[in-house]
């Protein structure tokens, strides 16, 4: 990963990249109380950590995440196990 | 493949009726249910926002996911989720001849609502932006969505998320403009369809597939052939307020509904357990 090692960079990624307006409280919301966010965010959002992280992101556990925390730990949590 | 335009071929199924405080078009909602089996109703957010109760009644009206609503902080989220909810119970109330307080919205495991003690009737409910949209059917199972027709789809790496080998193929060769007009119109499909079946995104969106508007609209193979027969039927509409919605209904064989009065709507297994349970006090 890069810009997206640390929880930071992956909200300024949600903002920049998807228009949301977030705080960085929001990385604790529950998506469903996210104004703004819906299915097709989270699908871009997939589409947006393969290209930044260059590797598949399983679209099913993205969906059971209940926060952009729990996310980001997904991804950051895959890419180490990736490191060699 | 082609942008949605309101089709008049595919299945019976009458254009989507506005209902809100300016707009009280219960009858057409009542008379559609009865002629296609099915009904979609849609409300902006603004118009319904203004009438909204509040405190005890809106508790009332909530039901269960008053605690829900609850736990909702943000207030356009929250609003949103109350008027929601509302639209629903009130069209459902509207066809059952029922007290909106008195029906109650369950969720499956999946999170496919339902109205508990009413399993003849199938709910499906959508929202996006200021857009609330119903869809109700006595067929069998519906499924609704919503989005609006210029939220910027194509080329920004969705397609290989959302459309199989065939939908790519086919959008790329469409005229450039019609491409994300297209490419939304199978989205609403896609998300209509697996509601309907009550699986939501865990259903791959690159799995199945759907054909052009203009004929009978059919689940498809990622390689394009039909998945799925005449039993489901798909209708796609554009509303003036440029919104695409779309609504997947399956037809279980049921046939026509002619009365959707609550009382014969009632689950015929909780009806025979009432009617048992108060044999057994006499």
């Amino acid at each position: 990963m890069s810009g997206i090692d640390d929880l930071g960079g992956f909200l300024r990624l949600l903002r920049t990249e998807l228009g949301l307006q977030l705080s960085d409280r929001d990385a604790y919301t529950d998506l469903a109380d996210v104004e703004g966010w819906d299915s097709l965010h989270l699908l871009r959002l997939v589409s947006l950590l393969e290209d930044e992280t260059g590797r598949r992101i399983p679209v099913r556990q993205v969906l059971e995440a209940r926060t952009f925390q729990q996310i980001h730990s997904l991804v950051a949590g895959g890419a180490r196990a990736a490191a060699p | 493949m082609t942008v949605p335009g309101n089709s008049t071929l595919g299945p019976p199924l009458g254009e989507p009726v506005e209902v809100g405080a300016r707009v009280a078009a219960w009858d057409r909602v009542r008379a559609d249910l009865t002629a296609y089996g099915t009904a979609l109703i849609y409300a902006q957010l603004a118009d319904l926002q203004p009438d909204l109760p509040e405190g005890e009644e809106l508790r009332a009206l909530l039901g269960r996911d008053w605690s829900r609503y609850l736990d909702l902080a943000h207030p356009a989220v929250r609003s949103r989720y109350a008027a929601s909810r509302i639209l629903l119970k009130f069209a459902a109330g509207a066809v059952l001849n029922g007290d909106p307080d008195d029906l109650e919205l369950a969720y499956g495991p999946t999170g496919r609502p339902y109205l508990r003690g009413c399993d003849q009737i199938d709910i499906s409910l959508s929202h996006t932006e200021d857009l609330l949209l119903v869809g109700l059917t006595t067929r069998g199972l519906i499924g609704v969505d919503a989005e609006r027709t210029d939220r910027q789809m194509y080329g920004s790496g969705l397609g290989r998320h959302v459309c199989t080998p065939y939908e790519l193929v086919t959008l790329a060769s469409l005229e450039q403009e019609q491409r994300n007009p297209s490419l939304v119109r199978l989205w609403t499909l896609k998300e209509a369809y697996s509601k309907a079946i009550g699986q939501g995104m865990q259903f791959r969106f690159s799995e199945f597939g759907f054909g052009p508007d203009g004929k009978p609209v059919r689940v498809q193979r990622p390689d394009g052939t039909a998945g799925t027969g005449s039993e489901w039927a798909f209708r796609t509409f554009v509303l003036d307020t440029g919104y695409c919605v779309s609504a997947a209904v399956y037809d279980a064989g049921f046939g026509a509904v002619l009365d959707t009065d609550i009382t014969t709507m009632l689950d015929q297994d909780a009806a025979e357990a009432i009617t048992a349970a108060l044999n057994e006090q006499e």
